[in-house]
Formats: C-alpha cells, sequence, structure tokens
C-alpha cells in the first residue's frame, strides 16, 4: 500500500530534484511536496518511484526487444495506474516518455493508456506532449490515441490558458485527415470569441468542401458561427444533431474504479460530462440531456495564494464578496449548462456582461430546448417532467437576468407554430411574456398568426392565459422602453448584448401591433365566450396598462379599446367590471388631457390623432349617457337600435335599463340602497332614486362600497353640483 | 363527379342541442380515444362518427345524421396517413369546405417528420381555409385537451354558440400559407442562430 | 490450475446475470449451502469468477461439471443467438422407435466416428426436448469449450434446433443426426430466429390458427369492446373482414416472436419502359428482408389496419403457412407468365 501511496501523491525526494529543474513552472505544488517531503524522509525508496525514475532517465535509443528491465518497470507503474491512477508528475514523466519516442514507438499506446490521473493532469504536460506531435515521427494511431487521451481527461487538465495560447498550433491539425475529427472535438473544447478568425473559417469550409459536410466540421462551425455569425455565413441545417462521439472507450472503465477506489469527487463530473457528450448513445443522452450539470470543476486543489496567475473555477466561489475579489480570473466551466443553476454565476454573467460566455450560454439553451421539445425522438411524452424543470429553470434564470435569450426566443416562434396548446402552458406562456420587442413587420407572423388559431380553438382558460402572458409582454416592453429611452431620445436597444437597436417610431408600431392584436383577440374572444366575466377581467387588467402608457411609462402612444372590449365591459353583469372600465375611461381622460397640454406647451410632442380623441368622446358620452343621463339609444351613439324594434320589445323604459339605479350590475344595489332609504315603503320604485336628493346619496353610497373607478369617472367628467340629467363634458379635438 | 361526393347530408335536420362530428383517420388510433373523450361532453350531446377513410359507405347512409364538423386526423410520421386524407379529401361535399372541416395532426414534434411533409400539410389546409390544429396524442393531457379544442369548434359549426357561425370562427382561425415560404432572410439556422435576425 | 477450465469459469460468471446466478447454482447442485450462501454474498464479477474456481478447486469440478452448469443456464435461456431449423426427411421404419437411450448412445458413437476429438453432452428437457451440447476438437486440438453447439431435437418428430453451428462442422452433425434417427434426409427448414420456442411453436404448428368462413366468427364479437351508443364506425364491416383476413392469414392468439423473413428474388426484370433490363437473359436479383421485434404481429397489422391489402398475399401469409423465413423466388420456367413460383428452396 505504501508503494501506491507514494506514487499517487508528488514523488518524494530522489524524484523531486529531477523534476524540479525540469518542470520548473509547477512550483504552485512546491509547499505541498515539501510537506510531503517531511513525511516521507523515513520511508524507503520503493519500487514504483524507482520504475518512474527509470522512465525518466532512460537513454533515447534504449532497445525494447529482450528489455527486461523495461517491461518490470512498465508493469510496476500500470499496476499502480489501474490500482489508484498516477499523481500529475507521474503523468507527466509518462506522457514525456511515451511521446517523446526515446524507446520507439511500440510502448508509447500502452503508455497513454495507462495514464489514469488521480487528481489533476498539469496542463504543461498536455502541452509538451501537444508540442511532441508537431516533431512526427509517431504513428497516426498513436496520435489520435493521444488526442482522445486528452478528450477524456479534459475536464480534469488543471488549467486551460496555455492550451488555449497554442490554439492555432493545434489548429493546424486539421488538415490531418486521420486526426481532424479528434482535433475539432478539442478545438470545440478550447474555442473562444477572440480565436474565431477569418483565415481558420476558411481553412475549415476548405476541408469541408474536400471531405464532406462532416458532423464534427459542421459543429465546430456553428459554434464559430455562435460568436461571430458575421464570419460563418454558411447555413447550418437544422436538425444537424450529431454531438461530438465520446473518446474514451480505453480509459473509461479504469477511470470509473479508480475513482470510485479514491472516492473523488471527480468521478460524478466525469459522468456527467460523459453522459452529456455521448452521443452515440441517443437513449442515455436523452434521459440525461435536460438534467443541468452540476456545477463543478475537477480541480478540486485548495485555493492557491498565487491565484493572479492562475483562474478560479467558478464553482469554487462561495460568496459574493469571494466573486467580487475574483472578478477578473474566473474560470467559466465546460459545460455551460450549469450555470443556470448557481445564482452567483449568473451574477457574474450579469454583470461581467462577457458576451462569449453569454453566447455559449445562449447556445446551450437552443440546442437543449430544440433537441427536447422540437425534434423528439419516439417516447418524447416520458420525460415531460425533465422538460418542466429545465423550462422552470430557464424562467427563473430569465426572471434574475431581467431578460430572455435569444436562442429562446427563436425556440419559441418554432415551437408555437407545432404546439397543442396545452403542452408545458404555464412555462411556454412565461417564456412568451419574456421575449424582446419584435419589429411591426415580423410580429404579425412569428406571434400573432400561431396565436390566433390557438386562441380561437381553445378554451376560455386558454384565452385568459394568453391575455395575460401578452400583457405580460407588454409590460415588459414598456418598462424596457422607460429605462432605455431615457438613456438616448430617439433609439433604443432591443436587447442589451446585442447592438441592434430599434426607433422610437419602429418600437411604436411594434407596441401599437401589441394593443391592436390584443383588442381583437379580446373582442371575438368575449363574442365567442359570451362576455366570461374572468376573460373580461384579464382583459380589463390589459387595458389598465394601455390606457396609462403616457403617463406611466413615457410612451407617447395612446390607444383605446376597441368597441368589442369597451360595450361588454360596460353592460357586464358584475359592477366590479363596470367599476374597472370606468377607472381605465378615467385614466384615459388623464392621459390624454396631459398630452394635450404637453402638446400646446412644445412643438416637439407628439400628436394624438383625432380619431383617437373622437372615440374617447364616443366612449365618454355614451358612458355619461347610459349610466347617469338615462339616453342609451340617442341618435349618432355606438348603439343604435331602430324605434319599432326597441318597442316590439316591451321593455318599458327602456332608455333607463342601463343607468346607474337600473343596470343589472348595480341593481342589487339600488334596491339595498332603496330598503335604507326608505324602509317603510313596500312598493320599490327605483326611480324614486333619481330625484336629485336620493340620486346623490345613492352616489355617495355607491362610492362608499368601494367603487373607485366610478367615483373617479363620476368626478372627472360630471361637474360638481349638477345633478341628473347634466351631460358629461367631452375633450374637444 | 359530384355523385361520388357522398358527404352530401344538407337535407337532414339538426337535432336539438346535438354535435356530430366525424374523426376520419386512417389509423385508426387517435380517433378512439377522442371519441371516448368527446361523448364525455355534458352541455351537448355529441355523435362520434369514426371512418377510415371517405366515401362512407352507402349502407349506412339513412342511419347516419347531419354531420356538423369533419376532422381529419394526419399522423405526420407517416406519409401513408397524409395521403389518406389528401385522398378523402375528395369525397367531401364543397360545402363543408366553408367552415366545417378542420386538421388535426399528431406527432408533429418528432423527429422523423420531414419538414416538407409539414409544408405540405400547413398548404393543404391554407388552401381550403381550414384550421389545423396540432396534438398530444401520446399523453392524456394532450388527449383531453385536443377533445376540448374539437368540442369549441364543434359547437360553433352545430350552431350552439349564440352569434358565431363556422364560417366566421374558419375565417378566425384557417392555417396561414407555411412559414417557410417567407422570405429567405427570415429562415433562422434554427437550432444555432442567436434569435431573429434584426435588419434595420 | 487448468487454463481452459479458468477461461469457462470466467465465461461463464460473465454470461450469466447476477440474479439468475443463484437459482441456476442451486439447480447445478454441486455446491453446498455454505457455498450457495458465500456465492450469493458477493457482488461483483471478478470475485464471483474468484470464488468459483476456488469452490471447483475444493469440490474437485472438473470441466465437464461446467458444462453441465452451462447447459442448465443454456435451457433456461435459450433465447441468445440464433436458432436454426432442420427437418429430416425420409423415415426408416423404425424411426418412430427410437428412444432416448438408444438415441444418445448412437448420436455419441456415430459422431466419435467421424471426429475424434468431441465432447458430447446430452440431456433430456421436461417438454419433451432432447438438449444436445457439442464441444468441437478437430485432430490436433481438443474440444473447444468456450464454442459449444447447442442441438435440441424433439424425439419422434423431424425437427431439430441448432444454434452456433458453424459450415465445417455441419455435414458431421448432420450424418451422426440422420443415422441416430433413422431418417434418409436432413435438410435447411430455411427458418431462423432469435426465439427458439417460437421457431418450434411455428414449426410445429404449436400457435392459435384461424381457418376461413364465410359467416361472422366469434372473433370480431370478442374484438368488440361495449363502446359507447353515441360512437358509431362507419366502416366497422370492412374493418372486420380485415381482421377476419388477417387472423385467417397469420392466426389469432399471441403469434410466435420472429425476428425477420428474407425473400430473394432471382425473377426476370419486366419493365416496358426499359429494355436495356429486360431483354438481359441473367435474372435480376435482389433481396428483400423485413425485420421487427415481432414480425408475424407487425404483418397482421398491417393487413388488420388496411397498410397491407387483404386477402393477404400468399407471400406474406406463406410465413406461418410453410413455418419458413427465407424465401428464394425464382421465374416459372422460361415462358413470358409472369406466375411466381416459390421453390422449395
Amino acid at each position: 500500500m505504501a508503494a501506491q501511496l507514494n506514487l499517487s501523491g508528488p514523488p518524494d525526494s530522489g524524484l523531486s530534484s529531477l523534476t524540479d529543474q525540469s518542470m520548473s513552472s509547477r512550483t504552485s505544488n512546491r509547499s505541498l511536496r515539501v510537506a510531503e517531503k517531511e513525511r516521507r524522509k523515513n520511508e524507503a525508496e520503493d519500487p514504483s518511484v524507482l520504475a518512474l525514475q527509470y522512465f525518466y532517465n532512460v537513454e533515447a535509443g534504449t532497445p525494447v526487444n529482450g528489455n527486461d528491465e523495461v517491461e518490470r518497470n512498465l508493469v510496476l507503474v500500470e499496476q499502480v495506474a489501474y490500482r489508484n491512477g498516477l499523481s500529475p508528475e507521474a503523468i507527466s514523466i509518462m506522457l514525456e516518455f511515451a511521446m517523446s519516442l526515446r524507446m520507439g514507438h511500440s510502448l508509447c499506446p500502452r503508455v497513454l493508456k495507462c495514464l489514469i490521473p488521480v487528481t489533476v493532469v498539469p496542463q504543461e504536460a498536455v502541452v509538451r506532449g501537444v508540442s511532441w506531435l508537431g516533431v512526427g515521427k509517431i504513428p497516426v494511431s498513436t496520435q489520435v490515441l493521444f488526442i482522445k487521451w486528452v478528450l477524456t481527461v479534459f475536464d480534469m487538465i488543471d488549467a486551460k490558458d496555455q492550451l488555449r495560447a497554442i490554439y492555432g498550433f493545434i489548429f493546424s491539425f486539421v488538415s490531418e485527415e486521420n486526426l481532424c475529427p479528434f482535433i475539432c472535438h478539442l478545438l470545440y473544447l478550447l474555442t473562444s470569441k477572440q480565436i474565431v478568425r477569418v483565415f481558420r473559417v476558411r481553412k475549415l469550409l476548405e476541408l469541408q468542401s474536400k471531405l464532406g459536410r462532416q458532423p464534427f466540421l459542421l459543429n465546430l462551425l456553428s459554434l464559430y458561427k455562435v460568436f461571430c455569425p458575421e464570419l460563418v455565413t454558411l447555413s447550418i441545417p437544422s436538425r444537424s444533431k450529431s454531438v461530438f462521439k465520446n473518446h474514451n472507450m480505453p480509459w473509461k472503465s479504469a477511470l470509473f474504479a479508480v475513482q470510485k477506489r479514491n472516492g473523488s469527487q471527480v468521478a460524478s463530473s466525469i459522468s456527467l460530462a460523459s453522459a452529456s457528450k455521448d452521443g452515440t448513445n441517443r437513449r442515455k443522452r436523452k434521459h440525461h440531456h435536460l438534467e443541468i450539470p452540476v456545477l463543478s470543476a475537477v480541480v478540486n486543489k485548495q485555493p492557491q495564494t498565487e491565484t493572479s496567475r492562475r483562474l478560479v473555477p467558478l464553482v469554487q466561489i462561495q460568496s459574493v464578496a469571494e466573486l467580487l475579489e475574483n472578478m477578473d480570473h474566473i474560470e467559466l466551466p465546460a459545460q455551460m449548462g450549469s450555470l443556470l443553476g448557481s445564482s452567483l454565476a449568473l451574477q457574474y454573467l450579469d454583470c461581467v456582461q462577457d458576451e462569449s460566455a453569454l453566447l455559449r450560454l445562449n447556445f446551450w439553451i437552443g440546442y437543449a430546448l430544440h433537441e427536447e421539445l422540437l425534434f423528439c425522438g419516439d417516447g418524447a411524452s416520458q420525460n415531460s417532467e425533465e422538460s418542466l424543470q429545465f423550462l422552470n429553470k430557464l424562467l427563473s434564470t430569465q426572471h434574475f437576468l431581467q431578460e430572455g435569450f435569444s436562442s429562446s426566443d427563436a425556440f419559441l416562434y418554432k415551437f408555437l407554430n407545432v404546439w397543442d396548446g396545452s403542452l408545458l402552458r404555464p412555462q411556454i406562456l412565461g417564456l412568451l411574456s419574456n421575449i424582446p420587442v419584435i419589429p411591426s413587420s415580423q410580429i404579425g407572423r412569428l406571434l400573432f398568426e400561431p396565436l390566433m388559431q390557438l386562441f380561437f380553438t381553445s378554451s376560455v382558460f386558454f384565452k385568459c392565459g394568453l391575455i395575460e402572458c401578452l400583457s405580460n409582454m407588454l409590460l415588459k416592453w414598456l418598462i424596457w422602453h422607460s429605462v432605455y429611452a431615457l438613456e438616448d431620445d430617439l433609439d433604443i436597444s432591443l436587447n442589451s448584448h446585442t447592438s441592434i437597436n430599434m426607433t422610437l417610431s419602429g418600437f411604436k408600431d411594434s407596441v401599437m401591433g401589441l394593443v391592436d392584436f390584443v383588442g381583437r383577440l379580446a373582442s371575438i374572444g368575449l363574442q365567442l365566450e359570451g362576455c366570461h366575466s374572468l376573460l373580461l377581467s384579464f382583459i380589463l387588467d390589459f387595458y389598465t396598462m394601455v390606457c396609462d402608457t403616457f403617463l406611466k411609462y413615457g410612451l407617447p402612444l395612446v390607444v383605446m379599446p376597441p368597441p368589442g372590449v369597451f360595450y361588454p365591459a360596460l353592460f357586464a353583469t358584475d359592477p366590479v367590471s363596470v367599476d374597472r372600465l370606468a377607472f381605465i375611461m378615467y385614466r384615459y381622460k388623464v392621459n390624454l388631457t396631459s398630452a394635450k397640454s404637453q402638446e400646446k406647451l412644445t412643438e416637439q410632442a407628439f400628436h394624438i390623432s383625432r380619431q383617437t380623441f373622437r372615440e374617447f368622446n364616443n366612449y365618454t358620452v355614451y358612458m355619461v349617457n347610459c349610466l347617469w343621463n338615462s339616453k342609451m339609444f340617442q341618435p349618432g351613439m355606438g348603439v343604435q337600435l331602430r324605434e319599432e324594434l326597441l318597442l316590439k320589445s316591451n321593455v318599458p323604459q327602456y332608455w333607463t335599463s342601463f343607468d346607474l339605479v337600473h343596470h343589472p350590475a348595480f341593481m342589487s344595489y339600488a334596491i339595498d340602497f332603496h330598503q335604507k332609504c326608505w324602509p317603510g315603503k313596500k312598493d320599490i320604485d327605483l326611480d324614486s332614486i333619481k330625484h336629485s336628493k336620493p340620486w346623490s346619496w345613492y352616489l355617495e353610497y355607491l362610492f362608499s362600497q368601494g367603487y373607485d373607478g366610478l367615483a373617479l369617472f363620476v368626478q372627472s367628467n360630471i361637474r360638481a353640483g349638477q345633478g341628473n340629467g347634466q351631460q358629461g363634458d367631452s375633450l374637444s379635438t | 363527379m359530384s355523385d361520388a361526393r357522398s358527404e352530401k347530408k344538407r337535407d337532414k335536420l339538426p337535432g336539438l342541442n346535438t354535435a356530430n362530428i366525424l374523426l376520419v383517420e386512417s389509423e385508426e388510433q387517435f380517433q378512439k380515444s377522442l371519441a371516448d373523450a368527446l361523448v364525455e361532453e355534458t352541455a351537448v350531446t355529441v355523435y362520434v362518427r369514426l371512418a377510415k377513410s371517405l366515401p362512407l359507405p352507402k349502407e349506412n347512409e339513412e342511419s347516419r345524421p347531419r354531420i356538423d364538423l369533419v376532422v381529419f386526423i394526419i399522423n405526420l410520421t407517416s406519409e401513408l396517413s397524409f395521403q389518406s386524407a389528401e385522398a378523402s379529401l375528395k369525397y367531401l361535399d364543397p360545402g363543408y369546405l366553408l367552415g366545417k372541416v378542420c386538421f388535426m395532426v399528431t406527432n408533429a414534434r418528432n423527429v422523423s417528420v420531414p419538414t416538407k411533409r409539414l409544408d405540405a400539410v400547413r398548404k393543404l389546409a391554407a388552401a381550403l381555409h381550414c384550421p389545423l390544429l396540432f396534438a398530444e396524442d401520446q399523453t392524456s393531457d394532450g388527449v383531453t385537451n385536443a377533445t376540448k379544442r374539437l368540442l369549441s369548434i364543434l359547437k360553433v359549426s352545430a350552431g350552439l354558440v349564440p352569434m358565431a357561425t363556422a364560417l366566421y370562427l374558419s375565417s378566425l382561425t384557417s392555417c396561414t400559407v407555411p412559414p417557410r415560404h417567407r422570405p429567405a432572410k427570415l429562415r433562422l439556422a434554427p437550432v444555432f442562430s442567436g434569435g431573429v435576425s434584426l435588419n434595420f | 490450475m487448468d487454463e481452459s477450465k479458468k477461461r469457462l469459469v470466467q465465461r461463464l460468471i460473465r454470461r450469466i446475470p447476477t440474479k439468475m446466478l443463484k437459482t441456476t447454482l442451486e439447480k447445478w447442485g454441486h455446491l453446498t449451502g455454505e457455498q450457495l450462501r458465500a456465492m450469493d454474498s458477493i457482488q461483483s464479477k471478478w470475485a464471483l469468477t474468484e470464488s468459483l474456481l476456488a469452490i471447483c478447486e475444493e469440490n474437485e469440478l472438473a470441466v465437464k461439471h461446467l458444462t453441465e452448469l452451462e447447459m442448465i443456464y443454456m435451457i433456461d435461456n435459450p433465447d441468445q443467438g440464433m436458432w436454426y431449423a432442420f427437418q429430416l426427411t425420409d423415415p426408416g421404419d423404425d424411426a418412430q422407435s427410437v428412444d432416448l437411450m438408444q438415441f444418445k448412445e448412437q448420436f455419441k458413437s456415430h459422431l466419435r466416428e467421424i471426429v475424434r476429438q468431441v465432447s458430447v453432452k446430452i440431456k433430456k428437457h421436461t417438454d419433451e426436448a432432447v438438449w444436445i451440447r457439442i464441444a468441437w476438437g478437430d485432430t490436433y486440438s481438443r474440444p473447444d469449450h468456450l464454442k459449444p453447439t447447442y442441438v435440441v431435437h424433439y424425439l419422434q418428430t423431424p425437427y431439430v434446433f441448432v444454434t452456433r453451428l458453424n459450415s465445417k462442422q455441419k455435414p458431421i452433425l448432420f450424418q451422426a443426426m440422420v443415422l441416430s434417427t433413422r431418417y434418409q434426409y436432413f435438410k435447411d427448414a430455411n427458418l431462423s430466429g432469435r426465439n427458439l420456442t417460437a421457431i418450434r411453436d411455428l414449426l410445429m404448428r404449436k400457435y392459435q390458427q384461424v381457418f376461413p368462413t364465410k359467416y361472422p366468427s366469434p372473433l370480431t364479437e370478442r374484438k368488440q369492446t361495449v363502446t359507447n351508443p353515441h360512437v358509431e364506425r362507419e366502416q366497422a364491416k370492412p374493418a372486420a373482414n380485415r381482421l377476419q383476413m388477417a387472423c385467417e392469414a397469420f392466426g389469432g392468439g399471441t403469434l410466435p416472436q420472429l425476428q425477420s423473413a428474407v425473400y430473394k428474388l432471382e425473377t426476370k426484370f419486366r419493365d416496358h419502359t426499359n429494355t436495356l433490363m429486360t431483354e438481359r437473359e441473367e435474372p435480376f436479383r435482389c433481396v428483400v428482408k423485413f425485420s421487427s421485434t415481432n414480425l408475424l404481429e407487425s404483418l397482421k397489422n398491417c393487413a388488420s389496419s388496411g397498410i397491407a391489402s387483404t386477402p393477404v398475399t400468399p407471400l406474406l401469409s406463406s410465413i406461418p403457412l410453410k413455418g419458413k423465413n427465407y424465401f428464394v423466388i425464382t421465374d416459372n420456367g422460361p415462358g413470358p407468365s409472369s406466375q411466381r413460383r416459390q421453390t422449395q428452396n
């Protein structure tokens, strides 16, 4: 056991003096090593350390055949490797031995196969290994094996900065036909935004024309496209679903065994990484795909003193304070999806505004959404629980970041076209409400057409849900406007991370389009559902926001509700709806008045069309006539019926039917009031309330019941002291 | 030609508070679960007729009530299913196309569906001005929802919703031209694109 | 320790799933109760191998005992690998009177006459089937117990099922079989599948068959579950017809599980628009393969659901009818007739 311990830990004195000179950069573990040295002072040199020493010292050109010493030493190293794994130093030594071909290439594959790391793989060793590729007498199969090994232990390499630094060197190997798939995978893992260059894109395209549309090239190109869409004009097939294959076969079982034995945290992260990268085993991958990876870094070493040199993995950050301290040298995890699960990580993303990190996250989300919800395999229904969790996570992330991901928007536009209106409804509607402003030229096709079909063929509850969702969408757009419009009067940025701007008039067109669309849905929806009061309530919610666009959100736009909304609300059987309509009309008046006064004040201010004023006046006059003056059917009003027809209906005094006393919504109050006012009276004569004195009492009684909207409406439209029979005033155009 | 169009039931009168729906599906799978769910409706008496394809057999002519809504169920993963629906449409009385036909599509989210087929179904529905509903036939929630949506259309086309007619509803819900036939600029490279390319 | 024995133990432990190991070992009966319990507590396959090897040493169990263990497992789990059906023809006068002892003795001696290095183990299973395990060797090597051939024969029937037989040993086995069963010939039945019981049932007609009838059979009544009176099937009659015809072709109840059916076409190419191909002398060759986890059930479903036209084409219905799933289709004579004929082989 002692032997294994020795080899698994840093090697002791005899060897460390040797390693020090060659690997002077590996000073980070020095303090640890000193401690180890102390501990082992008394231990005798054990055979496996000697074996390593042998491989370190062995002369180039030493024969292999018939060399029992090599065999014996290699077996010793292998034993330790398969049992406990190799320490970083041992890996450096063995890798160097193999790649330098000091004893020819026959031992190479065997050595590579036993490079099972116990903790981490030193980056320098990998870099040196890569550099040996360039010297080039290594057989192609061994080169492939080496790259496969790098891919397998990629998450265990202690840092990636130097590897990224030799990106160009690694890239040069793509032209080697046999290495290409594996090199592409490695590049894929190393790519960052700065690395994407025209000449690399060109090289890859050239290769593609030579080799055909290979999935590994497409995958790398698609990543380039994510980083620099302007450089990659190539269209990538929407259904290219091949992920890079897993190449960990030669090491998989050994790695698992070693990690299991060591009880290391590394095991879980490797298994997750392999599960999500595994393209060959679709079934297995299916089950793991939407699982948000655990935020992890394999580099589980103690935080070092010289943090300035090394990057700090995000997983080690425990608090906001630490985050702030290490802000400039944080290493993002290999799996961007893991960021979704960590609020600290999101905090980091939000304040660093790291474009490439967001792009990577975006890419991952888009891929996952498409894969799970648009292009499902058979038995897609089984993982709906997973999808639910994932979408909820995505929603809370969007909520946290206060903005959506463009990939989820793009997904939604497509998903709406095949949605049944019920699958994951709350989540889909939630995501939908986060969609940023869409230009009015596209809003119809992307949103309105699919939503129309869904709305009119679905239940009233879906209708309510959709109206609520569109209200939230509008609210977010308006807030967006009020935040960004302050910075620049004309242009607002659609998304804080893109440079796409929109003019104010374009924004107004979009908002107008949305409001008109909801108006259409609302009028017809109310008609189809028999003025369902729940639906009406959601619609009035929407207009409560719309009527205040100018004052509350600073958007110079006033849109009146269509008659299909106004009249059903006015004639609703519940007093709350009528009250809310009154409130909405009151706010319209305040907004319009204020806009008008501004228009007079400054020449620049926006112009409200006469049509809007006319509509507003018509509604107000009708409302006052109807509720106050008992003159429902005046010529020139919104609702007109022929006199004969009204007489035929045999309704006595039909013109009073919807005044505040006889309105079905308020009738019960009127009767209640009547009883309170004239307790002795047996016959109820509601008309008696209309006399000047009881009328004002009745109004007071109504207002005291909490109908503030009605109160505000009456106060603003009917001059004080003018009792029954007074026409409401109107705004002049 | 019109002799061949057997679906002509104008001479039959509608029953009181009843609605009749005809489900046409060549695979005869989804229609069964839909039928079982449809007849559960209590507000209206719903009669369901199931057919594999049109024309309907002559011998049932007498017993067959006036059909208020014809639903063509198409499984997108099967070319046969689509072809069968297309062939059946030829036997439909043109009168039905005035708001009394709808298409219900299943498996639209399946990876094995060629985009061309979905486009073809869309084109068909758009050309006939019929609504195109998507349904999840694998889950019970999906079936319930599909049933509800069919019922809401059926009630209108059977004249049970005041102020609404089948033609009116179908003008609101009829399928639109496939999105793919829009300007190429808007076609996204879906998985990877960072969203809609908004060019101003 | 004997290397071949070690390999055999390794192979056995690897093949037998852990959860079945206990019952298999119990059936084997060569382990003491304590040893069984000890084996039961071990989880890893590697440790199990080591432990079983130690027990073999301790109980002095030889390779022949281990082959017995393999046979027990094989008999309980025959559905591994492909089984091929063969048929004996032209029975001799005494073919019906061959009994197990006689067969055992004769088979072994006939086989040993031809191959010296062969290890044969014969075991009678409860359902009249005789299981034969043959480990082949040749003149220079001892029998290889890692690649044994399994033969299942039902005494007094002409049917033989074989798995893992290579072509070199085929004639040897055939000869031994023919001689020891008193038949004249041995021929390929052109039937194969992963499920031994299924191909046996198919060949021996042990599945539920349905016979053509003009009258509504009780079948349709059975299928018609109580449906809501508000639901009416417009095409109920044709559907029932299709189901009847599908059942006539493929049988009524659960069907034997076949995995594939292969049609090898060797016919003249006929297409008026393509004279080049039509005028060719040699037949046009192509192979059509149907595969499914349960082929007959799928075919039946195709027919009953109307995907395949009814009545079912004889090409498909001859799978259960003839008990074959490999067909060669050739032209019937040189004439212009387009009649197709299925040859016997």
